[in-house]
């Protein structure tokens, strides 16, 4: 498997086939024998915006740091062995209630979406 | 039976679904300038568009990513992007430009001025978007879309010189009076208005909604090959009206009651209704399509939880991106820009995008990663490349004829 080709910015998706995001970015680790292999998948616009660089990069990153809360900072990270399978998407074996669920998203359906009557129902 | 049935509801959503406000401004405007002799293009267009939304129906059923997933794994997260600001940009501008038509579909059915229409249109739209039963609606507008099958009857009854026509349409080129450029400018805009890329990503991301799974092929090959072809037919019968009656006339058109003329002449009151009311349909119906394909790009090339099918606090930044998508297509329109300009430049820059969107479908196409052995064949493929070499041209000649002939003022 091609880290760059087969695994970056495929979907994640839940043991329900619900979306968690994309494989934003790696995290790397070296084992006894020097070999490195893949210990994360990291999540998020953090993740995105250091890999993407430059101005817009640095502004998208930090827009994410500052709504990420205050003892996780850094982006959501997934262990590898949550994977289950790798087909064109990523698909883990455990159910997205389990992960910490991204800052934007619970930030936006507090302030905003709840406040709207109906928010509850699917259309 | 039921599964026939279901189908006939696609096709028959498909055909009004494939006109929008794009399809109505470039072919009425082309019919009245050039009569026939754009003949040709929507014939192209539709054959494109027919190839690709096949290949992203198929990618999406068989492997359940729709075309802005694709879009990132293939081309990376920088140009995708620039890509997504650029497909944005288009699809939201867009969406203006259809929230402008129903505002002025409205305005010719009750005298109102289309800008106090805007703001409760895009009310509408959102509290539409935001709660209603979706499929109901499209279909709804889909089928109250087939009353722009006036316009075919219109022609049929206009006791039109067929043979002026079929010698116009024939021999293409730009009549007496137009240039070149003007004439090549309106071939890409017309173009643009068949292959919109919003198209594509609705499309795809409605099939991965619905769950389409290798067993609903078929439906989406049928809604495309039979679907798209007469909704095409449909814009066709536009342009035909306008170059029966405008033409002859050396009139041109740049309104949108002008449009709905022929239908008028032909029919009286009657058929001057039913194209209004398959104006508001249609453009409503495409309102809805764009207002969710903005917010279908962002959040797929993000990997956010979208989808009309969801709670909308199950998908908080979906659904904030499609309330502020309708916000600014909203706040366009006030700044008072003409509805019919505004949907003119959205074609141009349509135009420029379309590579971008149709490049990853064809190369993700081809992946048997993705498709197994439901990869193209080599009919897919080669349309697929010959589209690409066309859509690049009218990509790179879009800003260009833009400049050279002042949006086709000659």
């Amino acid at each position: 498997m091609l880290i760059g080709f087969d695994l970056l910015d495929r979907q994640i998706l839940d043991r329900d086939g619900e979306p968690v995001g994309k494989v934003d970015d790696v995290e790397l680790a070296v084992d006894g024998n020097g070999t490195p292999y893949v210990a994360a998948l990291l999540i998020g616009q953090q993740a995105l915006g250091d890999r993407i660089g430059g101005v817009l990069g640095r502004w998208l990153a930090g827009t994410a740091r500052r709504l990420a809360p205050a003892p996780t900072p850094g982006p959501i990270r997934i262990p590898y062995d949550l994977v289950a399978e790798v087909t064109s998407s990523v698909n883990l074996s455990v159910s997205r209630d389990l992960l910490p669920e991204p800052p934007l998203e619970s930030w936006l359906r507090d302030h905003l979406i709840n406040r709207i009557p109906g928010a509850d129902n699917a259309g | 039976m039921k599964r026939v049935l279901a189908i006939a509801l696609g096709v028959l959503t498909a055909i009004g679904g494939f006109v929008d406000i794009g399809d109505i401004v470039a072919n009425a405007e082309s019919g009245a300038r050039f009569g026939l002799s754009h003949a040709w293009v929507p014939l192209v267009g539709v054959i494109g568009i027919c190839a690709y939304a096949e290949m992203s129906g198929r990618v999406s059923a068989v492997s359940g990513r729709p075309v802005f997933d694709l879009v990132r794994e293939r081309l990376g997260p920088r140009v995708a992007l620039a890509n997504l600001a650029g497909s944005l940009l288009v699809t939201v501008l867009t969406l203006g430009a259809e929230i402008g038509g129903v505002g002025l579909a409205l305005q010719l059915a009750t005298s109102v001025g289309y800008l106090l229409w805007v703001p409760v249109v895009g009310v509408v739209l959102w509290v539409v978007l935001w709660r209603a039963k979706f499929s109901l609606l499209e279909n709804l507008f889909g089928l109250t879309g087939l009353a722009l099958v006036v316009f075919v009857i219109a022609f049929l009854h206009l006791h039109s010189d067929t043979g002026q026509l079929w010698r116009q349409a024939t021999h293409p080129g730009p009549p007496v009076g137009e240039d070149w450029g003007t004439y090549w400018f309106f071939a890409v805009a017309l173009f643009a208005s068949a292959m919109t890329p919003y198209e594509v990503f609705f499309f795809s991301s409605g099939g991965v909604e619905e769950r389409w799974s290798s067993k609903d092929l078929l439906t989406s090959r049928v809604n495309v090959f039979v679907g798209f072809p007469l909704g095409g037919l449909l814009a066709f019968a536009l342009m035909a009206t306008a170059a029966t009656v405008f033409h002859p006339l050396q009139m041109s058109v740049d309104s949108l009651s002008q449009v709905a003329l022929p239908a008028a002449v032909a029919f009286g009151k009657l058929g001057l209704a039913a194209a209004i009311l398959g104006f508001f349909a249609a453009t409503f119906g495409a309102a809805m399509e764009t207002g969710l394909s903005s917010a279908y790009t962002v959040a797929q090339y993000f990997g956010w939880a979208w989808g009309k099918f969801r709670r909308p606090n199950g998908a908080a930044r979906f659904h904030t991106v499609l309330m502020v998508s309708i916000l600014v297509g909203v706040a366009v329109l006030m700044t008072t820009i003409d509805p019919i300009q505004l949907t003119e430049y959205t074609l141009v820059f349509s135009a420029v995008a379309l590579p971008l969107t149709y490049l990853p479908i064809l190369v993700v196409a081809n992946d048997s990663g993705y498709l197994g052995r439901r990869v193209n064949g080599r009919l897919a493929n080669g349309f697929g490349l010959l589209y690409l070499v066309i859509v690049l041209a009218a990509a790179i000649a879009a800003i260009p004829l833009m400049i050279v002939t002042r949006m086709g003022g000659g």
